[in-house]
């Protein structure tokens, strides 16, 4: 099905079902003007222990099974009667209060893998634990809706395989200008001069010709738009700070970016968790609360969804050099400005019901959120880049 | 043997040639060349780091008799991590100088096709050499070593397929990916056959080991024959499959030919190999074969970035003083040894690049070989910025570059000449003017401004 005819179907659909009539009429004229919808996520790499960041306080078997480990209950910055965040997520609890989180929990896959390598390839790319592919979920959104390598971005120095399509290929900088100064070298420039690609064949060395001309142009483009404005806001000083502060340079200077990918690692905690993960979830949190508010103030962050995952949650016991081993779900966090369902999507797992490995027992597939995205935020054909139909969710 | 398809042969099955040796070889005919790299490649001579202060750690656990404790698995995940640097480093540098050329680069083709990693690096270690002991040897023993590798018995789970609650990754994967292809079996036979593996497991220091209560005796039914299989009567059956023959011949034919399949050429590699899946016979066949130096197969590949690599290394030898800078270079470029994305493996071809591949490709040979810089001076004038511009913008990576050795490989080969043996596809013409408008200052610096062309990414 090409793009226009999906749009025009799911929009009909959509509209049919849910809408009255007069809203439907409203809709179309404002769909066009409606903004540039953006994506951005951001992998917590190490597996993320859920369960010290989404805090069951008042499951008696939490404490039971994590004596030295779980986080006192008056420490708990409270949600609700039974649910509260980890107390390096001050700034996330801010976010929530405005209606900007919803956190869906529970989230993995079926036959869960517990090697980080395997486990991430599996969320970057989207089969089933026994399926291997070649090519990342976004990298497929990009073969089908891509336009240009900056279609999507990676704000790191080289690509993960989420960002790999069939096709195309997103562009990964996390420094414009460095980007820009390598590609630009006045040799290169001559060589391809008056290449234009009517010139240049299908075969491998055209295919070179053609990928060198338009980095050359993506990496110009990146540069040049990005470059238009500069953010006043004050970042954490430190690598993820630097991320979240590039990107958000990217959208403020309205490049014709759809998809931006940033990650977050050390969440390997074996040992000694609590400081450690306490002090990546306090920068985590601040980072993206100094994001949300610069989007804000440039007016962007109406059309901008940021996803939070991580590869895999830990066990619910702790082990005994005071860190968890690792586990299977976990939860996901969705932010942004117009949520359908705010706070906690769904309920968190009781402690009771786990698998032969003490681990938590999935109930929401990871893919549901991401066919949700694609479908609806995207509006994308989602059975077209995971390859596979999965029922959508309702937390936008 | 002609220059050209010396030349040809040689980025096929090795990382170039240089031009003394090609002079050399000029004279002798083609059967004579070839039957030497197969002589060359006779002996077999593993790839080790000193791993011997972590063997000692885990013999003395095994006469103790007793499980590691959790300091000093910290302290061999440590090492680990440290050796398998090394080994990276050592398997580049293997490559460069090897004269088993020809089996270092079918190793480097089977790396990719049994697709493995793991942290330990004793296990990795083991894994490389029994690729590097069987890449020219009989396919149904590599297959079967391979299935009693301890490192592919945790990436695929054969460790965890057990009589009462069997595993089928590595059943699955071994049809998919190591010999038939998707398609080619039911799901049923996955079923069947990971029954037979059962049981297959290692011990501490990477030895196979059987577990006899963990499998599955009994019947087995796979692709309509009943009998009590074990893993090798399985690997047989799949090897009965003409199918096997033509998926592996495919494969080849991709690595070593062209990234367009010729089916006729194919079915006949495919009835050599069939025969009895000799594969240093099959690499006769091929590279003895008139299709394979046919004009469009020539300079028709890119680079893989470890081809990329060598193949700069071979004509003006680099060393990286950091080897971090090394893993660094192989993970800009997409494709660092011993660190796969998958079982699926780096799928290459045109995938290697993207926009960032592309932009480090075209500007490495001038980072590494030149502080950055890339002669662009009309005929008659003299850049005299040079070293100013070296200066400020070479500092990248700290290599130490062996222009010596380049001097004098090319001493006696005209400047105009250089192309034939830089570049392995014709130069396209807007470039060709380009550089024709170009000062050839020296042959150091026209050298890079060769490997600074997408022409210099064709093998």
């Amino acid at each position: 099905m090409d793009r226009r005819k999906f749009l025009k179907q799911s929009s009909l659909a959509s509209s049919l079902f849910m809408v009255p009539s007069f809203v439907r009429a409203f809709e179309k004229v404002a769909s066009n003007k409606l903004g540039y919808k953006r994506l951005v996520i951001i992998q917590l790499s190490g597996g993320n222990d859920g369960l010290n960041t989404v805090i069951p306080f008042r499951n008696d078997l939490y404490y039971k099974e994590r004596p030295t480990l779980g986080i006192a209950k008056k420490d708990v910055i409270k949600l609700n009667d039974e649910v509260g965040l980890n107390p390096s997520l001050k700034p996330l609890k801010r976010l929530y209060d405005k209606g900007y989180l919803s956190i869906i929990n529970n989230v993995g896959y079926p036959n869960p893998i517990r090697s980080h390598f395997r486990s991430m390839d599996i969320w970057q790319t989207a089969t089933d634990s026994d399926a291997y592919s070649q090519s990342g979920w976004i990298g497929r959104y990009l073969d089908n809706y891509g336009k240009h390598p900056y279609s999507a971005i990676e704000v790191d120095e080289s690509l993960s395989l989420a960002m790999m399509g069939e096709n195309l290929n997103a562009i990964a900088t996390q420094n414009p200008k460095a980007l820009y100064n390598l590609s630009k070298d006045p040799y290169f420039k001559k060589i391809h001069n008056h290449h234009n690609d009517v010139h240049l064949s299908e075969h491998n060395l055209g295919y070179l010709y053609k990928s060198m001309i338009a980095a050359e142009s993506s990496a110009k483009y990146i540069f040049e738009t990005s470059k238009t404005v500069s953010t006043t806001k004050e970042y954490p000083n430190n690598k993820f700070g630097k991320q979240m502060k590039t990107t958000a340079q990217f959208i403020n200077s309205n490049l014709e970016t759809k998809v931006f990918y940033t990650s977050l690692d050390g969440f390997d905690t074996h040992v000694n968790q609590l400081k450690k993960q306490n002090k990546l979830l306090s920068i985590y949190a601040s980072c993206v609360e100094v994001f949300v508010q610069d989007l804000k103030d440039n007016n962007t962050f109406k059309d901008t969804l940021i996803l939070t995952f991580s590869e895999f949650g830990r066990r619910v016991k702790q082990n005994a050099s005071v860190g968890t081993d690792h586990g299977t779900a976990n939860n996901v966090f969705v932010i942004g400005e117009n949520l359908k369902k705010q706070g906690l999507y769904n309920n968190m797992a009781g402690l009771s019901d786990l698998d032969d490995n003490g681990d938590l027992k999935f109930e929401i597939d990871f893919r549901t959120i991401y066919a949700t995205v694609l479908n609806k935020w995207l509006e994308a054909d989602d059975n077209n880049v995971l390859n596979k139909s999965y029922n959508q969710l309702d937390f936008i | 043997m002609k220059t050209k398809d010396i030349q040809h042969l040689y980025r096929r099955i090795g990382f170039g040639i240089l031009p003394v040796n090609l002079n050399k070889l000029s004279k002798k005919s083609k059967k004579v060349i070839i039957n030497d790299l197969f002589i060359t490649s006779k002996t077999v001579t593993p790839l080790k780091v000193d791993i011997t202060e972590i063997k000692k750690i885990l013999s003395g656990a095994v006469k103790m008799n007793s499980k590691l404790d959790s300091q000093t698995r910290s302290k061999i995940q440590k090492l680990d991590k440290q050796k398998q640097i090394e080994l990276n480093v050592e398997w580049i540098s293997r490559l460069t100088n090897s004269s088993e050329i020809l089996r270092e680069k079918m190793t480097l083709f089977w790396a990719n096709h049994f697709v493995c990693k793991d942290s330990s690096i004793t296990y990795i270690q083991n894994f490389s050499n029994t690729l590097r002991k069987h890449a020219l040897g009989n396919f149904k023993d590599f297959v079967n070593a391979i299935s009693k590798e301890a490192a592919m018995t945790k990436y695929l789970n054969t460790k965890q397929n057990k009589k009462q609650k069997p595993n089928e990754n590595f059943a699955r994967e071994l049809m998919e990916l190591f010999t038939l292809g998707v398609g080619h079996y039911s799901e049923e036979d996955i079923k069947e056959s990971a029954k037979a593996f059962t049981g297959y497991s290692h011990n501490l220091q990477g030895q196979f080991v059987f577990k006899k209560h963990q499998h599955h005796e009994g019947e087995k039914t796979f692709f309509g024959k009943t009998g009590n299989f074990s893993g090798e009567d399985i690997i047989a059956i799949i090897l009965e499959k003409k199918q096997c023959a033509t998926y592996i011949c495919e494969k080849i034919y991709r690595y070593f030919v062209n990234d367009t399949i010729d089916k006729k050429h194919v079915n006949a590699m495919a009835d050599v190999f069939y025969k009895d899946y000799d594969i240093e016979n099959l690499m006769r066949f091929l590279l003895l074969s008139d299709w394979f130096y046919n004009e469009e197969h020539l300079g028709s590949k890119i680079k893989s970035p470890i081809e990329f690599l060598v193949g700069l290394k071979t004509v003006v030898p680099i060393e990286f003083k950091n080897s971090k800078q090394l893993q660094y270079f192989q993970k800009l470029l997409g494709q660092t040894l011993l660190n796969p994305p998958n079982v699926a493996g780096w799928k290459g071809g045109k995938n290697w690049i993207d926009s960032n591949t592309i932009i480090w490709r075209l500007k490495l040979p001038s980072l590494l070989l030149n502080g950055a810089y890339i002669s662009n001076v009309k005929k008659g004038n003299r850049d005299l910025e040079i070293e100013r511009f070296k200066k400020k913008h070479g500092k990248r990576f700290k290599t130490s570059v062996n222009w010596k050795y380049f001097d004098s490989e090319f001493e006696n080969v005209k400047i105009n000449d250089f192309q034939s043996h830089l570049l392995a596809c014709d130069i396209t013409t807007e470039a060709k003017k380009h550089l024709e408008t170009l000062e050839k200052v020296s042959k150091r610096e026209y050298c890079i401004q060769l490997m600074s062309l997408p022409e210099y990414q064709m093998c």
